[in-house]
């Protein structure tokens, strides 16, 4: 019986995509009825699977099944330790819980500082152990002839990419510099000429990073669209 | 008819009622028109005390009328005279007695002691008595002995009569020389100025005298007359014996009291201040009636009166009206719900995005439909970043556990699902032990269903790839994922199935993530590839793991510095849909799909409408430019 309904699920399940499918695509004749719809239904899918997920994988599987398991096997040590480890974070998340009603929402704001806090720490110190110093390190090594290929045709392109990386990125942090030297009395105040071009030539490289992540953002989409009509057209020959 | 005057609102009122028909006061209690009851209390009163003293021995008679109303002053008779009306019990004009008694005192003033009041009589209804009696003539007599007497006062105290006979008759009839208060005397008898025949009254003081006499008779309500005043008069004038004149030795007058004393020349008035009650009003209700110049029982402020009417109509004036219709046609105005303009079934855009959409949609149709295999598939080994990734997954041992993450959307199989079945297909072939994990809700359900998918297409043959676990979704974002660095087993104690894996093989050797052989890494957002390049990077490198990533397009540029980084902090990248064909490329997994056909065109179909677009947009712009430069010249 479930091997059928299995086999029924796949047929089923596929005719649901395609029509959800075509009704995405009507958006192409503009804003309607049916584009919405099909919007709704996958916010209400997708929030209802999420919701399912939480309390399942991490309230019942996290929380209240190794309870279960420790008590039913007798251990008090592991029951002990298990308390010591869980209650805290159950008390913080019922009363986290308090932001729910407009009257208590400032009796949760303890549990959301210490969150914030906890996550600002995690984010800055990960930020400094794993990108800033090992990006910085790798700015330093851009040219370094030990790490230079042996073959001349690899070195010339080696070097070729070490010194545009090595401006791009002195370049583009000259942009972000705003100081004024003062020339005098009279005289307003601006910046020296080769930081100018400098800044102008980060402005420029600024501008390509940019135009590479839109195309890499539209490859992507293109990518979804050829997946998506690839998906209609086996649908078509499967049923058709 | 007796009525009773209301205390309250001095309205009359019959005799039979107990409180005032107006103004519901209580009228027997206190009203004027005392009740037999009050009269019998009233007769019970014993007599004043000097009265009473004298006849202490005898039956206490009650008063008679008549000695009741001679203790009633003469003020308050003319006062109620002339403000109540007249009783039958008295009379408007007094007695033939009362008469008798006020012309005797009259004629007896000169010979009055000074304390005594001289009482007010209207001289024009006393003259009229005095001429009936016959006396008028005895009147007239006493007046050249009054002014005889004042005349040989002021020769007393040395009045010259060139002085006196300056004055006019009437100003030498008056009392000349004052009565000495008691300060003056004694200042004078301290004082080494000694003045003789005291005070020498100058020509303004007798006027003022003469002033304060012509008040007198005008009204004895109307002016207070001082007591030393009172005390004046011409036969009083040589009161204080004549002592002998001895020298006595001038005082020393202290410093504070010399300042105290008023300069020489300037008059000093021993007078009270004289209250002015002309201009006050009279009390017209209550036991007060008819006085002046006293607080009124007559509470006006709890009058039972009906309040005043005022009207609520707004008075406006015509331009204020005017102002208060344009106002209100304005408010009418943004009241009223403004009509949008009404958009065309049809309109530019349409027609422009329709074109946009069949010029992009019908290449990639036509190259799906009929499979075309113009374009040919990146080569294997020119993307460096997929070769180090198919290179580091062969590294790996059979029966390896790998961490697998999931976290990308849905959305974005059709690019990412191509390099993960070409990766499914590599682990399965050796056995690695996968973990699944992931931080978005919906990657366990799109890691079930790849590996069904892939187990089915015959990578493992006929069987179902069982050798994974699912751990499931790790809350908390990036602290999450710090926790599975350093605890996984803390963090996942079960499995999403609810089976302890820690305690059997692969998982029972793994106590922190740098246990795995492997961490790969499926995501299409930079955000979460950064996460977990610093939070769990920096412990699987410190052991040599390496650390892959299949990402989408989008991800790759802010992904591949770490990837280019010396040392590099990605191991191995597998970007897009061209990188996946690349890596099913070098592990022989690439089947005739038509996709690259269809990337392509799609990509050379957008370029092509860029081009087009920004020319056309180009040569809008210049004809705009040289129609404002027209419009200019």
């Amino acid at each position: 019986m479930l091997e059928q309904l299995s086999q029924l699920a796949d047929p089923i399940g596929a005719i649901i995509g395609f029509i959800l499918t075509i009704m995405v695509f009507s958006y192409i004749i503009g804003d309607n009825f049916l584009f919405r719809l099909a919007v709704s239904i996958f916010v209400g899918v997708a929030s209802g699977y999420a919701a399912v997920l939480i309390l399942y994988n991490v309230l019942w599987n996290q929380v209240l099944v190794p309870i279960w398991k420790i008590v039913s096997t007798g251990n008090a040590g592991g029951l002990l330790s298990y308390v010591i480890r869980v209650v805290p974070a159950v008390i913080l998340g019922i009363w986290m819980m308090t932001k729910l009603s407009p009257r208590l929402a400032r009796w949760g704001t303890p549990v959301l500082a210490f969150i914030t806090g906890v996550g600002a720490a995690t984010v800055i110190a990960g930020a400094v152990r794993g990108t800033i110093f090992p990006q910085v390190g790798a700015s330093f090594n851009v040219l370094n002839i030990q790490t230079a290929p042996s073959e001349l045709s690899g070195l010339v392109g080696w070097f070729i990419n070490g010194l545009i990386v090595l401006a791009g990125t002195v370049a583009t942090m000259i942009y972000f510099q705003f100081r004024l030297r003062s020339r005098g009395e009279n005289v307003p105040a601006q910046r020296a000429v080769i930081l100018d071009y400098l800044s102008t030539a980060g402005q420029g490289f600024i501008m390509v990073t940019l135009g590479v992540l839109f195309a890499g953002v539209y490859i992507a989409t293109l990518s979804a669209l050829i997946d998506r009509i690839g998906y209609l057209w086996n649908v078509i020959i499967r049923f058709f | 008819m007796n009525e009773i005057i209301c205390p309250l609102c001095g309205k009359p009122n019959p005799p039979d009622r107990d409180v005032c028909q107006y103004c519901e006061a209580p009228l027997k209690s206190s009203g004027f028109i005392a009740s037999p009851e009050d009269e019998d209390l009233f007769n019970q009163i014993p007599p004043p005390y000097g009265e009473g003293s004298e006849s202490s021995d005898q039956p206490v008679q009650p008063p008679s009328a008549s000695s009741l109303e001679e203790a009633i002053p003469d003020w308050l008779k003319q006062t109620e005279a002339s403000f109540l009306e007249p009783s039958p019990s008295e009379s408007d004009t007094p007695t033939h007695d009362q008469i008798s008694e006020q012309i005797d005192s009259l004629l007896n003033v000169p010979a009055a002691p000074a304390e005594e009041e001289i009482p007010a009589v209207d001289d024009e209804w006393l003259a009229s008595l005095l001429s009936e009696a016959g006396v008028g003539e005895l009147a007239q007599e006493i007046q050249p002995e009054e002014s005889q007497a004042g005349k040989s006062a002021l020769e007393e105290e040395g009045v010259s009569e060139q002085f006196i006979a300056g004055l006019p008759e009437e100003e030498l009839s008056l009392p000349l020389e004052p009565e000495k208060p008691d300060w003056l005397t004694n200042l004078e008898a301290s004082s080494t100025i000694k003045l003789e025949g005291g005070i020498q009254p100058s020509e303004q003081g007798l006027k003022e005298v003469q002033f304060e006499e012509a008040a007198e008779e005008k009204g004895p309500e109307k002016v207070e007359i001082p007591a030393w005043v009172g005390r004046t008069s011409f036969g009083e004038s040589p009161t204080l014996p004549k002592e002998p004149e001895t020298p006595i030795e001038p005082a020393e007058i202290p410093g504070w009291l010399e300042a105290l004393r008023p300069p020489e020349g300037e008059k000093v008035s021993p007078t009270a201040p004289v209250e002015d009650t002309s201009a006050a009003d009279i009390v017209t209700a209550g036991p007060l009636v008819g006085l002046r110049g006293v607080i009124s029982a007559h509470p006006s402020a709890i009058q039972a009166r009906k309040p005043p009417t005022y009207s609520i109509k707004l008075r406006v004036t015509e331009e204020q009206r005017a102002q208060l219709e344009m106002m209100e046609e304005l408010l009418a105005e943004e009241q009223k719900p403004k009509t949008l303009p009404s958009k065309r079934a049809i309109s530019y855009r349409h027609i422009l995005r329709l074109v946009v959409a069949v010029v992009l949609i019908l290449p990639i149709i036509w190259t799906v439909i009929f499979r075309s295999e113009r374009a040919q598939d990146p080569q294997p080994a020119s993307i460096p970043s997929v070769v180090d990734f198919t290179q580091q997954i062969q590294k790996l041992p059979t029966g390896a556990p790998v961490l697998l993450a999931f976290d990308y959307e849905p959305g974005f199989s059709g690019e990412l699902n191509g390099a993960i079945s070409t990766l499914l297909s590599q682990l399965f072939a050796k056995s690695a032990y996968l973990t699944l994990v992931t931080t978005s809700p919906s990657g366990p359900a799109l890691a079930e269903s790849l590996i069904r998918t892939v187990s089915a297409s015959g990578a493992t043959g006929s069987a179902t790839y069982t050798n994974y676990t699912d751990l499931g979704y790790i809350p908390g974002g990036t602290i999450g994922l710090l926790g599975l660095a350093t605890s996984p087993r803390a963090l996942f104690p079960y499995s999403l199935e609810g089976i302890d894996v820690w305690a059997r093989a692969p998982l029972n050797t793994i106590l922190s993530i740098a246990d795995f052989s492997a961490v790969i890494l499926i995501t299409h957002d930079p955000e979460t590839a950064r996460s977990w390049i610093e939070q769990i990077g920096p412990v699987i490198q410190a052991v040599g793991r390496p650390l892959l990533m299949i990402t989408s397009t989008q991800a790759e540029p802010l992904i591949r510095p770490y990837y280019e980084a010396v040392p590099s902090q990605v191991q191995g990248i597998v970007a897009g849909l061209a990188a996946g064909l690349s890596y099913a490329g070098m592990t022989g997994g690439q089947q005739a799909s038509g996709l690259m056909d269809a990337f392509s065109a799609g990509i050379t179909i957008s370029i092509l409408i860029i081009l087009i677009g920004s020319i056309v947009s180009l040569v809008f712009m210049l004809r705009a430019t040289n129609k404002k430069k027209e419009n200019q010249e």
